[in-house]
């Protein structure tokens, strides 16, 4: 467990001691920030009652910057295994008693860690910003309703950061990976109203949906529908890289 | 029976040992029934020109590329079915040296000390002053030139106290400085740390240079294993019967020839007007006698010298030279 741990140290150093490591962070910070100023400033009416933690489902959520934490993951993680193939380092990485598998995991846990670091500190800023900008008045939203807007950006993050690291395993290549993953996150606010578009990841990622008493995209889909349907496509990303990286001729 | 192999295998049984590998890649072999040892302390040369082989079948030692057949034994542990144990003795550098360009050659260092958590931080000092490299270990990688990256991955490499070294033309892209500061660090360290070291490259001239031993391989087949005798010390005593060439520059070549036709202790094998050499195939013991007759002609002797078979010849006569593998 130790070694393995030193392992996700290693991944996390090679995020972090990238000069651009601070951008994500940078740039959550100020869409924060901006937004919560313009908000007060030009909100109006909408924005009169408002409180901290109404602004923080704002932007935590799905219809804020969920969408964006998941990109800045994509991002930020497509190269971790591709990026070892294109800079030859991966020979060095899988001569050195670690299976690869424990490699591979490390990477994924990794990558898991940043986007949430990411949802995070999103979350941590907004309720900062909002607090700062609406006063900690009591609003209409709870705590809850953060948990279920972080929550629910959290899992569509996760979701889509999976399927660009699988396609960095598979095609060894970052701009595929950040390819597939971006336009995912593109498509994914498609629903096409057919009975077989349900079993389709995209119409499942966002799970707020089904929150306030939200109806379905399609006929037929509930929570726990998705929350299966979800889980069983990360298995599958998963299956496929593990499976992949495990046979690799690394030529 | 099993008593002996036992007593055998603490002695000197091989520290690397291939045994049939093979790789087959479509309908293609691009290594077959490849077999042969390192020894302990030897430095071994894996010799064959582009495509033979020689890059796959490193990475075949490394548990990069899977076999096809046969086993890689390092110390005794198959790198197919005991991997961990057998890689703990294997340190490599495959190609040029990659590192992580944003990072120090210190935290690079640290990354690899991670992986194998027994390396002591004064072991990381102790393999960077081998490499002389103490100098630049907080400079970013990507500042340094190629031979400093060679040399970080040497370091790499000794980190674990590995029993073989294996490179993959290690040599790739330095300039003569370069390679010379190499080979130099090469034999050191199998000398000092008692490391056998496998080395595949194309360059004759430094195999000749850094090995005792060298395997030819082409289109992925065993064609000899050469031991190399050190150096020029061989030329003092050559086998009395064999025929050594011998390249005579003289004066009056014509006349020469002409002198040295009627002599039956020699023969000439060739004659190059524009240098006014003559290229003779005799006995070490004759070389006197053609002096001799060279002399009572009062043709002009300018030099001497043998003709050694060089690796060079050797090698294209093994490969076949001209076809372009």
């Amino acid at each position: 467990m130790r070694s393995f741990s030193l392992l996700v140290v290693n991944e996390w150093l090679k995020m972090a001691k990238k000069r651009s490591f601070f951008i994500p962070y940078a740039i959550a910070a100020v869409a924060a920030i901006a937004l919560g100023w313009i908000l007060q400033r030009w909100g109006g009416e909408m924005m009169s009652e408002a409180s901290a933690l109404d602004y923080t489902v704002l932007m935590a959520g799905m219809s804020g910057f969920g969408q964006m934490t998941a990109m800045l993951a994509i991002i930020f993680t497509a190269g971790i295994v591709s990026g070892e193939h294109g800079q030859g380092t991966i020979k060095f990485l899988l001569i050195r008693g670690q299976s690869r598998s424990a490699v591979l995991a490390s990477k994924y846990t990794a990558a898991v860690l940043f986007t949430l670091s990411l949802a995070v500190w999103l979350t941590v800023l907004s309720f900062a910003a909002g607090a700062f900008f609406f006063g900690m008045d009591a609003g209409e939203a709870g705590w809850r309703d953060v948990l279920v807007a972080g929550g629910s950006s959290l899992v569509y993050s996760m979701i889509f950061m999976t399927l660009a690291f699988m396609m960095g395993v598979l095609t060894r290549s970052t701009g595929a990976a950040m390819g597939v993953g971006m336009a995912s996150v593109m498509f994914s606010g498609i629903v096409i109203p057919k009975s077989f578009y349900k079993y389709v990841l995209f119409p499942n990622a966002d799970l707020s949906v089904y929150s306030q008493g939200g109806h379905a995209p399609i006929q037929g889909m509930s929570l726990g529908f998705s929350i299966a349907v979800l889980a069983a496509y990360l298995v599958l990303f998963l299956v496929a890289s593990f499976v992949t990286f495990k046979k690799r001729d690394i030529a | 029976m099993n008593h002996r192999t036992n007593m055998q295998s603490d002695a000197d049984a091989p520290v690397l040992s291939l045994q049939g590998v093979s790789k087959r890649i479509g309908s293609k072999w691009i290594v077959s029934q490849l077999s042969f040892d390192v020894h302990k302390g030897e430095v071994v040369g894996l010799l064959g020109p582009n495509g033979a082989g020689k890059t796959t079948t490193i990475r075949m030692i490394a548990g990069l590329i899977g076999m096809t057949e046969g086993d890689v034994l390092v110390r005794g542990s198959s790198i197919r079915s005991d991997w961990k144990r057998a890689i703990r003795h294997i340190g490599a550098i495959i190609e040029n040296p990659e590192f992580y360009p944003y990072m120090t050659g210190c935290d690079n260092l640290k990354q690899y000390q991670r992986m194998n958590p027994w390396i002591s931080r004064e072991r990381i000092d102790e393999v960077v002053r081998l490499v002389g490299l103490e100098q630049a270990m907080k400079k970013k990688v990507k500042a340094y030139s190629l031979g400093m990256r060679q040399r970080l991955g040497i370091a790499q490499a000794l980190l674990h106290e590995p029993s073989v070294l294996i490179l993959d033309e290690p040599t790739n892209g330095l300039d003569p400085a370069g390679i010379r500061e190499m080979r130099d660090y090469l034999k050191n360290i199998a000398r000092e740390e008692g490391i056998s070291i496998l080395v595949s490259s194309h360059l004759l001239l430094e195999m000749e240079q850094l090995c005792s031993r060298v395997v030819v391989i082409q289109d992925g087949k065993l064609v000899t294993v050469r031991s190399i005798n050190g150096g020029s010390g061989e030329s003092e005593q050559p086998g009395q019967q064999e025929a050594m060439r011998v390249m005579f520059r003289v004066g009056r070549l014509e006349e020469a020839k002409r002198l040295l036709e009627g002599l039956d202790l020699a023969e000439v094998l060739a004659v190059n007007p524009e240098q006014s050499e003559l290229i003779l195939s005799l006995q070490y013991k004759d070389i006197p006698g053609v002096v001799e007759r060279l002399g009572s002609g009062r043709i002009p002797i300018y030099l001497i010298t043998e003709l050694k078979q060089s690796l060079e010849d050797e090698f294209l006569k093994w490969t076949g030279g001209n076809q372009i593998a």
